[in-house]
């Protein structure tokens, strides 16, 4: 006993130690730069975090899917045994607090012992597999889960799996507000949140004063931001092309799935117990899906497949495809079921009533939320670019990385330029519908 | 022959155990006018809907021509229900969808699937939806979208889609409880013409005692799901009518 103790305090020493000799020599290393360019330092400072935001997201995306995964395992697990217990498809055993805890540190001590599935997908072993940092990477995942806070916001302590689905995770009984100081999230995030920040300032440093003596340095910056590359806007608008394209790919293949399966993830069409069951489980998922966000589709994308447009599309396509469904089904649930039994009475069989009993009611709808979708996938394939998932993002955060802010500028132009008129586009047509 | 028979017909709804309906017997003749009557709740829409099975009885049995509707399989009872028109108390019309389309619907039973999800409906289903609507005072509105009518004129719009599956039965269901009283007179005579001149068999439930004495042969009593009265309107006197509706009620006339 005493051993293990012991070889636990030497790990949780060993970790600091690293972390601290990381931390130095990140600082070092800016600062050898700094030395080492004199004034024009900024673009070996950008190409040095672009190299380090490379290493972080080989360091992250394993984690990332290790949760990924027991996240849905653990869904599935709970729903067969609140099956099994109660033989209700309902997802009530356990309060989601526990449900993020069960999976951050389940996450987190396995991604320390370095046999995981993230890590065999990125086929990355951790490089110094010392035991020290192993243990600290297990201690900080739990961190993790923090990205639920938005849990906070809410007033009746409802996790962001039920905002998205009429999934109800505790029982109806338990379910009374909660202050946020009286629940377990609370102190989590309180807690989380301090020690982050704590961290985001020791790292980073911060020092206000170099507001003040450092301004002319980035003179040039401000005055590249003025002056665009007007030289650059053919390339621009051929990347634009690529941009819409790439959401208009995305939103078109989304919307034939989404549209299919968002019957079966509506609740009134859904009756009978395997029906429901499948219902369940669509929800379950898509919302899990849902709150993956797409820049972490992309990621995972740009891993997968390569970086590039194809990335970025599949990381838009798979968003899409969840929220849609979403937002198609909650359109059927709407519909009002006295036309569908007018139709179902004259003796049209079941596909007559779907086309003139449901689709007549949710078809502008339909085409008001496929407009939304593009419109945001728009605006996202612009940020999917930026972590490596092609078209004008990418270039841009390329320009970025490399000090061309003239270039850059212009490309910001040409985008602020596209996502106006189609949103002013979009928007006209909705009202259209309405 | 009774055109409809009714037997031992009872129904409990699993959600909430209600008995809607207990132990209903009655049989109504070829071309009658069958008035239902009874406080909301007391089974009437629930009565309607067994007919055409939209409810599965719970036990009992329904005919229609001596054949056996709760013994029929789902696209055997899809063929009968082509030949029993429906009308709601709420139209349930398709909003969206222009007058034509909502008529055009009742012929659904007797088109083939795949024209009629493409939209496309043989000739003579159009000029007979055309028929229909000129029957109800309808034909200028053809094009209309169904939400800028009237209650009055989707109801009728309703009628126009029952019509046209060329019904031996009509089931309205408080076809006029959504309408002022002018209104609901002008559309209960479109009723009662259909069941006049095209020997249609009606059974209808109406909240009004006094609209049912107005257009009922027969009068058919529910409360709390058992039958509590059968015969002629003229039957109806004031003990009886305290018996159906109540100690407390009081008969309100609607002209
Ligand atoms: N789908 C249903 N599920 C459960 N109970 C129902 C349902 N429909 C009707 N009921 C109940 O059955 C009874 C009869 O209802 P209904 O047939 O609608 O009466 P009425 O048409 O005379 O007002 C009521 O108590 C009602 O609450
Ligand atoms: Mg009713």
């Amino acid at each position: 006993m005493k051993r293990f103790w012991a070889k636990i305090r030497a790990g949780v020493w060993a970790g600091a130690a690293a972390l601290r000799r990381r931390a130095t020599a990140l600082w070092e290393a800016g600062r050898g730069f700094l030395r080492a360019y004199g004034w024009p330092p900024l673009r070996r400072a950008a190409e040095f975090l672009l190299a380090w935001l490379k290493a972080l997201r080989i360091r992250v995306l394993p984690p990332l899917l290790d949760l990924v995964f027991l996240g849905y395992l653990w869904l599935a697990t709970s729903i067969a045994v609140s099956f099994a217990a109660t033989g209700r498809v309902a997802y009530t055993l356990l309060s989601w607090e526990w449900f993020v805890l069960v999976v951050g540190v389940t996450g987190a001590l396995w991604s320390a012992w370095d046999q995981t599935l993230g890590l065999k997908v990125v086929r990355h072993r951790l490089s110094p597999a010392s035991p020290g940092m192993r243990l600290l990477y297990a201690l900080f995942w739990p961190l993790f889960p923090l990205t639920l806070v938005t849990a906070l916001v809410d007033r009746e302590g409802r996790s962001p799996a039920e905002w998205f689905t009429d999934l109800r995770l505790v029982e109806a009984g338990e379910a009374r507000p909660r202050r946020w100081y009286r629940s377990p999230t609370g102190w989590l995030a309180v807690l989380g949140l301090g020690v982050s920040l704590a961290a985001a300032v020791a790292v980073t440093r911060v020092d206000l004063r170099a507001f003040v003596t450092r301004f002319e340095k980035t003179l040039k910056f401000w005055r590249a931001i003025f002056s665009p590359a007007w030289d650059q806007a053919g390339l621009g608008l051929k990347l634009l092309v690529e941009t819409l394209f790439m959401a208009v790919v995305a939103t078109a293949f989304a919307v034939p799935v989404a549209a299919a399966l968002s019957f079966l993830a509506a609740r009134n069409l859904m009756r009978g117990p395997l029906p429901r069951l499948l219902y369940t489980v669509l929800r379950v998922t898509g919302s899990f899906t849902r709150s993956i966000d797409a820049i972490i589709w992309a990621i995972i994308f740009a891993v997968w497949v390569g970086t590039g447009s194809f990335a970025g599309v599949l990381a838009l396509f798979v968003h899409s495809v969840v929220d849609l469904m979403k937002l198609y089904a909650e359109q059927i649930e709407a519909i009002d079921p006295g036309p569908v039994e007018a139709i179902t009475a004259t003796g049209a069989n079941r596909l007559q009533v779907l086309r003139y009993g449901v689709i007549p009611q949710i078809i502008n709808p339909f085409i008001s939320f496929t407009l939304y979708r593009w419109d945001i996938n728009v605006r996202m394939a612009t940020v999917v670019g930026l972590v490596g998932g092609g078209g004008i993002g990418f270039r841009l955060a390329w320009y970025l990385g490399a000090y061309a802010f003239s270039e850059a500028t212009m490309l910001t132009l040409l985008i602020v330029l596209m996502v106006w008129s189609i949103d002013w586009l979009s928007a006209r047509i909705r009202e259209k519908l309405a | 022959m009774a055109h409809v028979v009714v037997e031992n017909l009872s129904k409990i709804y699993e959600r909430g155990k209600v008995r809607a309906l207990w132990n209903v017997n009655f049989s109504v003749e070829k071309g009658e006018f069958l008035v239902l009557i009874g406080l909301s709740g007391s089974g009437k829409s629930t009565l309607l809907r067994c007919i055409n099975r939209l409810v599965e009885p719970t036990s009992g049995r329904v005919f229609l021509n001596g054949l056996e509707l709760t013994r029929l399989s789902p696209r055997a009872m899809r063929r009968v229900r082509r030949r029993i028109g429906m009308i709601f108390q709420q139209f349930n019309l398709v909003k969206r969808a222009t007058v034509l389309q909502n008529v055009l619907a009742g012929r659904l039973g007797y088109t083939s699937t795949l024209p009629s999800l493409l939209g496309w409906f043989p000739k003579r289903d159009i000029q007979r939806a055309k028929e229909c609507l000129e029957r109800v005072g309808l034909l200028d509105k053809m094009y209309v979208r169904a939400d800028q009518l009237s209650g009055g004129q989707q109801q009728r719009v309703g009628i126009a889609r029952a019509l046209m599956q060329e019904p031996e039965l009509l089931l309205a269901d408080e076809p006029v409880s959504a309408l002022d009283p002018a209104t609901s007179h002008s559309v209960m005579q479109y009723i009662e013409q259909i069941n006049k001149e095209d020997g249609v068999t009606v059974i209808a439930s109406l909240h009004f005692l006094s609209l049912a004495r107005r257009y009922g042969q027969r009068i058919l009593a529910l409360r709390a799901g058992e039958v509590v009265f059968d015969g002629p309107p003229e039957a109806i006197d004031d003990r009886k009518f305290k018996e159906i509706y109540g100690e407390e009620a009081e008969e309100v006339e609607i002209r």
